[in-house]
């Protein structure tokens, strides 16, 4: 439970940190961190912490970026807790292997997570805007892609300094990892 | 873990995510507007801390070099004072043979300064956060400018911060039109701006015979009651002709990149 609320308020303040860093020159992509701390409680947490985690960051998401507009609503407000439970699901699914202190693949599908939250945020944009145009050309690849690389280069540091403050505060996210150098 | 937990949970967050996707505008704007009063003073310290570095960084420079850029600025400061003195001059003229003709006089406009607490850190969307909200007086859709020209307006107002979504943004529209010629269009934000490069807008529904050239100036026309008239938008880079239409591709008047300081138009007097 303290853990969860760890993980909360690292989110709250990643979000805060993460709008002083502007995009990466040349290629426009963002750094976004909140997801990698979200992702990263959706492999720590059991469903129902994953659940709530993914609800309280898609709520904080779409809070700070819906757009409002002459009274019109782009996106609607929750349509990010929908995507972020899909993905902290998908995640979850490689639990039992996180839990053995396995953590590469993880942080190989947190980037790719990542890039797949920008590529919808895009797309439901595209499809919100009128005239319904897809331009996909090399700097919308690079800004959705760049966002996942960045994530997937950033997420061994935040699995580690996110694993010591489990350990800090009492909590275990890879307990067989621990069993298994008992034994 | 045990299906007594995880079915539960899962129909309370789809119950909840429902509500919430279920939220009016209006109570949309109100979450917003909480979120951003519980976000601003962690965005005000860390706006803080930056400014205070680039401070520091700034102080590093040189006695000769602090008491040129005095120099200049003392200069730049009695330049700028002088042209106002003449254009306030000009505007009360103008108001009065517009008051002669029967003409409603043109408002002046009050500016209330803010500073930029935030960048949008979202890739789709062209916004800023301001130091200023509700408790000054800010509302929704209030025009925000410096020096330069027109940046956006506002969206989201909370307490002490609000929201402001840029002209490079494609969802803020601005009726425009160029100098020299009658012709009238509106400004809007593009989706890509080459590599991450400088933002540029476009000119939109221009008549096939505006023929603007680059260099030109783009003015708000002040149509749509939004934008007060006469606030410099851009300069045009590159004009096309369509087939039913023309467009043109504008370079913003402020550099949007590297806003530090604005002014929000927050009322009208007379």
């Amino acid at each position: 439970m303290i853990f969860f609320f760890v993980l909360l308020i690292s989110m709250f303040l990643s979000l805060a940190v993460q709008t002083f860093i502007g995009p990466l020159p040349m290629i426009g992509a963002r750094v976004l961190l909140m997801p990698i701390i979200m992702f990263y409680g959706s492999l720590a947490l059991p469903t129902p912490g994953m659940l709530a985690l993914c609800f309280c960051g898609g709520l904080m998401w779409d809070a700070l970026h819906t757009q409002i507009v002459d009274g019109n609503v782009e996106i609607a407000l929750g349509w990010s807790i929908m995507l972020y439970a899909v993905l902290g699901t998908l995640m979850s699914g490689f639990r039992p292997l996180f839990q053995r202190g396995r953590w590469e693949i993880h942080c190989l599908l947190s980037g790719v997570c990542t890039s797949v939250i920008v590529l919808a945020e895009y797309l439901m944009i595209t499809f919100r805007r009128e005239p319904v145009v897809f331009v996909f050309n090399k700097e919308i690849w690079w800004r959705i892609g760049g966002a996942g690389l960045i994530a997937m280069l950033l997420s061994p540091l935040f699995f580690f300094a996110l694993n010591y403050l489990a350990f800090m505060v009492g909590y275990d996210p890879q307990p067989e990892r621990r069993a298994k150098r008992a034994r | 873990m045990s299906r007594r937990i995880v079915i539960p949970s899962v129909i309370v967050f789809l119950a909840l995510t429902t509500l919430i996707l279920l939220l009016s505008p209006h109570n949309l704007r109100r979450v917003q507007a909480g979120f951003l009063g519980l976000i601003s003073p962690f965005l005000h310290t860390g706006s803080n801390v930056e400014k205070k570095y680039r401070g520091f960084r700034e102080g590093l420079k040189s006695i000769e070099q602090l008491e040129d850029e005095n120099k200049r600025l003392l200069i730049a400061n009695k330049e700028m004072s002088a042209t106002n003195q003449t254009l306030r001059g000009l505007e009360a003229e103008n108001n009065r043979l517009r008051k002669a003709l029967g003409y409603q006089g043109r408002t002046e406009f009050t500016l209330l300064p803010a500073r930029v607490i935030s960048r949008d850190s979202s890739t789709w969307y062209n916004q800023i956060m301001i130091d200023r909200g509700s408790h000054d007086h800010i509302t929704d859709d209030m025009p925000v400018l410096n020096e330069e020209g027109l940046v956006g307006k506002t969206t989201v107002v909370s307490a002490h911060s609000s929201l402001v979504v840029l002209i490079a943004d494609e969802t803020c529209g601005v009726a425009a039109h160029a100098e020299g010629s009658r012709e009238q269009g509106i400004v809007r934000g593009e989706r890509t701006h080459n590599g991450g490069g400088i933002p540029t807008v476009g000119f939109n529904f221009l008549s096939k015979l505006a023929n603007l050239k680059p260099g030109q100036s783009v003015y708000t026309s002040g149509t749509g009651g939004v934008f007060p008239p006469g606030v410099l938008v851009g300069q045009v880079k590159d004009f096309k002709v369509g087939a039913l239409d023309s467009y043109a591709t504008i370079v913003p008047a402020v550099d949007l990149t590297t806003l530090e300081d604005v002014f929000v138009v927050v009322g009208h007097s007379k």
